[in-house]
């Protein structure tokens, strides 16, 4: 095998580690911090007379916020990196978790106001603002922000030092953001969404528009509060969704690596068509296994 | 005095035509998605129309430099890598659906898939609008992330030729390997895709299935929008270099 390629991609390796960790952690921190799609429920809850004490921010969509975070950390990264001239290892390494830290601080500011904000909007419903809530949530998720945001420095940084991409340093980490906060937003969400948010409705069902803004709130041990969501996540939602992120950005950039030109391109077409038949299987499994939910009335 | 290619602006404003168009077919479910009341994938049209279109860009861009500016080569680039990057994350939103939330793939706007022809009705649990990226979803999602993913290598193509081409923009900052040009024409790229996002995702308001929905005979009207954005977004992404210096 030629060398430059196995160095190559080596550096793919670490970049899709680091995107599978980059995507365990953003899942995590959205379900701490209740952001994206279920929070629609958790600002419900109040509405239809359900008092919480989940976390509820939702600074933006997380595809619009990761975006921004990254592209802090890189700029605030590069700007380390000019200060202190040190490109060796170790001076990228701290230049990059001072990103990651100035964007968690960030992070955190949004957060408080954010929490505030919209729990002091619906006193009209009765809604407590929680301090403690405050206290304890807010912590866990500027460090699993500080994580996701790290690993995606890390990977584009790794991408840009290998030559995988000309794109310079933020544009590449603010891409890669938006495509994190998506799949974070797509996967992760739904085992909140989903499952978590209405633990008391029977399995394998979609959750009812009826039942909107029902979600629960008592946990296995007095009130449920977010971090109890996020212990829950972990299990399968976060890290189907660093597998689908590792994937994406290893994927792209293996089908550049392995192979050359145009042939590049077929293997990305190959790899589309492989994902359609798993999905064709994936789909007839659910039918065959999970069957239908009502009964043919007449043909 | 003519600053800029006619040739470029016109590969703008069709590759904002394609964005506007590709994001019509991208199955998209918004926040009711992620509770399983929707079919699609779930985040919001724009959102999950430039993760994947602008993961695309970035294939386009290594494509690009690779190639020294290969047109065919570079846009094809763009829409793989969209495609290829929406049907991972259609797939694994599946797995998601499937073993996460115990839930079918069905559709609620069809009573037989398109594709596949399999019955959907059945399996839509009640009071929701389907769940899951069934077939046709999928197949929709794929081409209109290629379509996405072809029209902003296409608008990001126009740009760096364009930049190329004026003095002083080839040259490098410090050590790094990347010169001005490519980081214009990427963030000029990305705001024409979001001008064009947006555009669509007004016009379809909320969620689509693709291209079996109702809501995809919206498409014309999206179009002309699309036209008319790009027009006078890339002509400001163009006419820009008449103020950088070494413009003129």
């Amino acid at each position: 095998m030629d060398p430059q390629m196995m160095v190559e991609l080596g550096a793919l390796t670490l970049v899709g580690a680091a995107a599978l960790i980059a995507g365990v952690a953003e899942d995590l921190e959205s379900d701490v911090g209740s952001q994206s799609n279920p929070n629609s429920q958790v600002q419900l809850a109040p509405q239809m007379g359900y008092l919480h004490r989940l976390y509820n921010k939702a600074i933006s969509g997380e595809p619009a916020s990761y975006p921004f975070y990254a592209a802090i950390g890189a700029s605030t990264a590069l700007s380390v990196l000019s200060v202190t001239g040190n490109s060796g290892l170790i001076g990228v390494f701290f230049a990059l978790v001072a990103g990651a830290f100035v964007t968690s601080l960030i992070h955190g500011v949004y957060a408080t106001t954010s929490y505030m904000g919209r729990l002091a909007s619906q006193s009209r419903f009765g809604q407590p603002i929680y301090l403690d809530v405050l206290r304890t949530h807010t912590p866990v998720l500027m460090a699993h922000g500080f994580v996701a945001n790290f690993s995606v420095l890390l990977l584009s940084w790794v991408l840009i030092a290998q030559h995988f991409s000309p794109f310079p340093f933020v544009v590449l980490a603010f891409i890669w953001g938006i495509a994190l906060g998506g799949v974070g937003s797509a996967v992760g969400d739904v085992h909140l969404g989903t499952d978590r948010y209405y633990q008391d409705r029977p399995y394998g069902s979609g959750v009812n528009a009826a039942h909107s803004g029902s979600v629960v709130r008592k946990a296995e041990s007095g009130l449920r509060n977010s971090i109890d969501c996020a212990w829950f996540c972990s299990k399968f939602g976060g890290p189907l969704t660093g597998l689908g992120f590792g994937l994406v950005v290893y994927l792209h950039f293996w089908k550049e690596v392995v192979v050359t030109s145009w042939w590049s391109a077929l293997a990305g077409v190959i790899i589309v068509v492989i994902f359609v038949i798993m999905n064709t299987y994936l789909e007839r499994y659910s039918r065959q296994r999970y069957g239908t939910y009502k009964e043919e009335a007449e043909e | 005095m003519v600053w800029f290619s006619l040739l470029y602006w016109v590969w703008i404003i069709l590759g904002g035509i394609l964005i506007g168009a590709g994001v019509h077919f991208i199955p998209v479910g918004g926040a009711p998605a992620a509770m399983s009341q929707a079919t699609g994938v779930g985040t919001g049209t724009t959102m999950l129309a430039a993760a994947s279109g602008l993961t695309g860009l970035i294939g386009a861009g290594s494509a690009y430099a690779s190639s020294g500016g290969n047109f065919a080569y570079t846009i094809v680039m763009g829409g793989v890598s969209a495609a290829l990057m929406i049907s991972v994350l259609a797939f694994i939103a599946n797995v998601m659906y499937v073993y996460g939330a115990g839930v079918p793939l069905a559709s609620a706007k069809v009573k037989y898939d398109p594709i596949t022809k399999w019955r959907q009705d059945l399996y839509v649990s009640r009071g929701t609008e389907g769940h899951g990226t069934p077939m046709s979803s999928f197949i929709s999602g794929i081409i209109g992330a290629f379509l996405a993913g072809v029209g902003g290598a296409l608008v990001y193509f126009a740009l760096a030729a364009s930049y190329a081409g004026i003095s002083g923009f080839n040259a490098t900052f410090g050590g790094y390997p990347a010169p001005y040009y490519v980081s214009l024409a990427a963030a000029f790229a990305i705001g024409i895709f979001f001008l064009n996002c947006v555009m669509a995702s007004y016009n379809i308001g909320g969620t689509i299935e693709g291209f079996h929905d109702p809501k995809f005979r919206r498409l014309p009207k999206s179009i002309v929008a699309s036209l008319v954005v790009s027009a006078v977004g890339g002509l400001f992404a163009l006419l820009i270099v008449v103020m950088l210096p070494g413009g003129i």
